[in-house]
């Protein structure tokens, strides 16, 4: 009883001070001019950048002290990004764009992670069973496939490559599961197929599946999958901080771009995966610049799959 | 007539004074993701349309419903072998909770190793949370029967069903009763980490689908469902209940009078 | 079941450790055998021997054990804060049938609420830190202790409330004599309920939102693809459920020495 009526107050104050808590966590001008920022990030290869920058002193150069919050999925990030828990937050661009069209009050601040843009080299894919009946991309229509969110870049993506295969992917059933359930689903063949990325991908390549589609290099050339991004206050409140920070992002992804031995090893830093594969897994591309273009595609695709409800994203409310 | 509308108005007082207090508070709240009361409501009617409650709703009481009556039968029948034999809850005991520590979501993609993917799975998943209260009431309400009674039993040869049926069952049986309580709320709750994997209808799924994408009324209406499908079952419950344990409580009251 | 019945078969402390451990053995050597002998994928679930060579390797590193006490930190608090709060709010309600009246619908209302639902609510107002973990904790906590206290009031024996009332007891007095003994086998109950849940959600609660513990380290090692580590970690989680189970029965045992259901296997 007494920790409702706390609930409740606690939501009423939350509403009636909308955000008012927030302001001090990115609070002005911290001991020594240094700014204390929380990044909410996904601990996969993506945001291998952030980390190498981080161990650079890309951040420190520039008054800013990161820590990283790492959970899974993102769940978490988008709320703690908006609550100003958070300063910034790593998303995949369809996430972003489905919380455009609901007018959450984020925007694009830096490029996150990009697709290699070459079949065969990607660091995702759709895999059959090594005896799977399915040979290309047109062969998954009237297929169940997984994917690791529904309503996402994952089917999304995945539907572009049969439909360009001249399947019909609305024949497709996707189901959802995590990235490390895949193999094993798709081994006692519970799935015809999964959307996998790395380090699961070099898994089930290794256990003998087959990727059958580059849905990602389907999509567009030189896909953007994902971005970090801020809330439109912090970005109002505090341009300089946000300057920096995406001065420091980029410098960050030129650098993991040019040192990809270097981020092989800050992968054990911060994930747990297997320094073998850790050697020899697919890395994706860490262009400094947003595509665009294909983010305009990725907008394209969503809506034609009716993943923002109807509703198109306004792309200039979201990119930098 | 009267004891009904008193009844009436403490079941609704205190939720209607707390809601009112919501609705004011959260008016003008511009946190997008503490949208006001107002705007909850307004989509709650318009997501949980009749069709909406058929598709999404009823699977998610189906997979409920056979998870929760399979964790009953499993926790009782368990307990009272259990709760009886001394031996047998030192050799399980650790085992048991060792289960029972591992947390659901990580137990999960573990059970679709063995369940797959479809319904079975998710039942699984509610029978494998909602069994514990069942299982250590049961053990507990076994433990403490009367030693008076369990002797006479004895003494008079009452063994096997017999002494199941008329001495162990009717002894536990409160503490059953409250580890049912128990398991019922925690069979929703595993009803939604259930659909949060390889789904594709329930509420929980739809509540899950509604935060990702952002729409946030839409995730409180289906908040707020879940609490109002929570406190339906539990009224069902405090029916079969008053039935059940009719003689426990008339045994109170008669001890009351005299 | 006449031979082991309640009450007239004892084990010895030493026998029922045994048994307790021959049980565990037990569970090691299948998932040691469904792997070898191909009934799973050794890539899903790897036999005991790799996931207690993944669990050695955790062991050494320093993050693991400021992860486990991160978890254990946030579960004892939330535990705290919730068994507080249900005896107290509990023993208000159950003693007053006004009260009882009047929240019941709310309570009933709120209980079923799970936690993860609450996940956006806690990241919205603590962000990843133990805050969030708390408010999930003590959230789900609080329940399993307040029902269990509300059976236990509601067990309280009428004679000896009518007794205790004839010879002018005051309320407190009624309380401390009467209503607590009642209460304090459901107490305890719903404090070794409460103490699991609380770490089940403890170690969800920094699975999901990434708040420092065990449940972050299971999130990486999970995103990571490193099955043995992954499923070591989940034993150490059952391990610390293990040994919170065993020491709530010993102080249910100190406590509750007198009661039926312990009075028949202390002296032996």
């Amino acid at each position: 009883m007494r920790r409702f009526i706390t609930g409740m107050t606690v939501l009423a104050l939350v509403g009636a001070g909308a955000g008012c808590g927030s302001s001090e966590d990115t609070g002005a001008a911290p001991a020594g001019g240094v700014d204390q920022v929380k990044v909410g990030v996904i601990p996969i290869v993506d945001v291998a950048p952030i980390y190498l920058g981080q161990k650079q002193g890309f951040f420190g150069n520039r008054k800013i002290e990161l820590t990283m919050e790492s959970g899974q999925g993102g769940a978490a990030i988008v709320p703690g990004v908006v609550s100003g828990q958070f300063q910034f937050g790593f998303s995949n661009i369809t996430s972003l764009l489905l919380a455009q069209t609901k007018n959450v009050p984020v925007k694009m601040v830096s490029n996150g992670v990009a697709s290699t843009g070459e079949a065969g080299k990607d660091f995702g894919g759709v895999v059959v069973r090594k005896d799977s009946p399915i040979t290309k991309a047109a062969d998954l229509a009237g297929k169940k496939i997984a994917v690791n969110t529904l309503k996402n870049i994952g089917d999304t993506t995945v539907r572009e490559s049969v439909r360009k295969a001249g399947g019909d992917p609305s024949t497709i059933s996707f189901v959802e599961m995590p990235f490390p359930n895949m193999p094993a689903a798709v081994e006692a063949g519970q799935v015809d197929a999964a959307w996998v990325v790395e380090p699961s991908l070099s898994a089930v390549t290794a256990a003998g599946g087959r990727v059958v589609a580059w849905n990602y290099v389907d999509a567009a050339p030189n896909l953007t999958v994902a971005a970090y991004f801020a809330s439109t206050k912090l970005i109002a409140d505090k341009p300089d901080l946000v300057k920096r920070f995406t001065e420091a992002m980029n410098e960050s992804l030129a650098y993991a771009s040019a040192h990809p031995e270097e981020v092989r090893e800050i992968l054990g830093s911060y994930t747990k995966i297997d320094p073998k594969v850790r050697a020899s897994l697919t890395l994706p591309k860490w262009p400094v610049e947003i595509n665009k273009p294909s983010v305009e595609t990725l907008s394209k695709l969503g809506a034609q799959d009716g993943i923002f409800g109807g509703a198109t994203p306004d792309l200039d409310k979201i990119l930098p | 007539m009267t004891g009904v509308l008193r009844r009436l108005l403490l079941i609704v007082g205190l939720p209607a004074a707390l809601i009112v207090t919501w609705y004011a508070a959260s008016a003008n709240s511009e946190n997008f993701y503490a949208p006001p009361l107002r705007q909850i409501l307004a989509a709650f009617a318009d997501t949980w349309t009749p069709e909406r409650l058929r598709a999404d709703v009823l699977p998610s009481l189906a997979r409920l419903g056979a998870g929760y009556l399979l964790a009953g039968l499993i926790g009782i029948a368990a307990g009272v072998a259990i709760g009886a034999s001394p031996r047998l809850r030192a050799a399980a005991e650790p085992v048991l909770e060792f289960f029972r520590a591992v947390p659901p979501p990580v137990l999960v993609p573990v059970i679709m190793l063995f369940a797959g993917i479809g319904n079975g799975m998710k039942v699984i998943v509610i029978v494998s949370g909602c069994v514990w209260p069942v299982l250590l009431n049961t053990v507990e309400g076994v433990r403490s029967t009367d030693s008076v009674l369990s002797d006479t039993t004895r003494a008079y040869g009452i063994t096997g069903v017999a002494r199941l049926r008329h001495l162990l069952l009717p002894a536990a049986s409160p503490r059953i009763v409250a580890g049912l309580r128990q398991a019922l709320s925690i069979a929703i709750i595993l009803m939604v980490i259930s659909e949060m994997f390889a789904a594709s209808n329930g509420l929980g799924f739809t509540i899950v689908q509604f935060q990702r994408s952002f729409a946030i009324p839409e995730m409180w209406s289906g908040i707020i469902l879940l609490g109002l499908l929570g406190f339906g079952l539990s009224e069902l419950f405090r029916l079969a209940e008053h039935f059940a344990l009719a003689w426990y409580h008339g045994l109170r009251d008669a001890q009351r009078r005299s | 079941m006449t031979a082991a019945g309640a009450g007239v078969a004892r084990v010895r402390p030493a026998g029922r450790a045994l048994l307790g451990l021959s049980g565990l053995a037990g569970l090691l050597v299948l998932v040691e055998l469904l792997p070898r002998a191909g009934i799973v994928s050794d890539r899903s679930l790897p036999p005991t021997s790799r996931i207690l060579a993944a669990l050695a390797d955790e062991a050494a590193t320093a993050a693991f054990w400021v992860a486990v006490g991160d978890t254990l930190t946030a579960w004892a608090i939330g535990l705290a804060v919730a068994v507080a709060a249900g005896v107290a709010v509990g023993v208000l309600i159950g003693a007053v049938p006004v009260l009882r009246a009047v929240t019941a619908s709310t309570v009933e209302f709120l209980r079923p609420i799970p936690s993860v639902a609450l996940i956006p609510l806690a990241v919205l107002l603590y962000g990843s830190d133990l805050g969030s973990t708390l408010l999930l904790v003590v959230y789900a906590a609080f329940w399993q202790v307040l029902v269990q206290v509300l059976y236990g009031v509601a067990d309280v024996d009428p004679v000896a409330e009518e007794t205790a009332r004839s010879f002018r007891f005051t309320a407190a007095a009624r309380i401390r004599y009467v209503l607590w003994p009642t209460a304090l086998p459901y107490v305890f109950t719903g404090v070794r309920l409460a103490a699991s849940v609380a770490l089940v959600l403890a170690v969800t609660a920094e699975l999901v939102i990434g708040a420092p513990g065990l449940g972050a380290v299971i999130a990486v090692a999970q995103t990571s693809g490193a099955i043995p580590t992954m499923y070591a970690l989940i034993v150490v989680t059952g391990l610390i459920g293990v040994a919170i189970n065993l020491a709530a029965r010993r102080a249910e045992r100190h406590f509750l020495a007198w009661h039926q259901s312990v009075r028949g296997e202390v002296a032996a």
